[in-house]
């Protein structure tokens, strides 16, 4: 049988910065949260509506140190990996699914946070130049209790 | 704030037949189930690792249809579209998370009758 192919690719803004851990051999592994946003006007009533797609991304290595170091909260990336679904057990021991795209390319867009070049990041990239609008962040509650 | 990107592109085996629902407006929404595989060395034993991945692919309207019609456990297909995560509550009230892929463009691969999924 084929192998298949199987590739995402996200262009999107990190919602929170990366997390990092590392594996008992000490490799890197990060974590980060990603969102597209999706636009589209509703048959009936013609107005605009938007729903943000919240992505999880992990990279490992090298890779994850770079994006550990410069990305962060606000910032804009590109990223091509393969979509995996993780199985793992809750606290009652049901079997509970994850699904992330574990990226092996990063690309940083919109220059780095105080630096220049073409980037739609404010100058000095504080965090709270970009918010991550109120109704799409708390999907942190859901997430946090995947045990990495 | 950019509109991003989010794009997934699968070819892979279906694992089993279509299913088929339809809306209350009469749309189809059709699930599927594809597998890819990955396969790759093992630094240390030198041996070949394999692992098969399932992704839950989901088509609407006509799209759908045309999935149910013509692809069945073992097909071999192409799929592009969009990844997302759907929130729902088990019986015990506990949010839960499922992520699929919103597939706009279906090709079949192979001939009609393939056999075999092969995990």
């Amino acid at each position: 049988m084929a192998r298949g192919v199987n590739k995402a690719i996200i262009v999107g803004t990190l919602g929170q910065d990366p997390e990092m851990r590392y594996t008992a051999n000490g490799s890197a592994v990060a974590n980060i949260s990603v969102a597209t946003n999706e636009t589209w006007k509703d048959k009936q009533t013609g107005e605009a509506q938007e729903r943000t797609e919240w992505h999880r991304i992990v990279m490992f290595g090298k890779l994850a140190e770079i994006a550990q170091q410069y990305l962060k909260k606000g910032s804009q990336a590109y990223f091509e990996g393969r979509i995996q679904t993780r199985k793992w057990q809750d606290n009652s021991g049901n079997d509970r699914y994850s699904t992330e795209i574990v990226a092996n390319e990063m690309q940083m867009l919109g220059g780095r946070a105080g630096g220049g070049g073409g980037a739609p990041m404010e100058s000095g990239g504080q965090s709270q130049s970009k918010p991550v609008p109120a109704e799409t962040a708390p999907m942190d509650d859901g997430f946090d209790d995947i045990p990495f | 704030m950019g509109r991003g990107i989010n794009k997934a592109v699968i070819v892979g085996t279906l694992g089993k037949d279509p299913e088929i629902r339809y809306a209350e407006n009469g749309n189809a929404v059709v699930n599927i189930s594809v597998a890819t595989n990955e396969s790759w060395k093992d630094r240390e034993t030198g041996e070949t690792q394999e692992r098969t991945e399932w992704h839950r692919i989901v088509l609407f309207g006509t799209l759908g249809e045309i999935a149910s019609q013509y692809l069945k456990k073992g097909s071999q297909a192409y799929f592009e579209g969009k990844i997302k995560t759907n929130k729902w509550q088990d019986q015990g009230g506990i949010d839960r998370y499922t992520t699929q892929i919103v597939a706009n463009e279906m090709e079949m691969l192979g001939r009609r009758s393939d056999a075999g999924p092969g995990t």
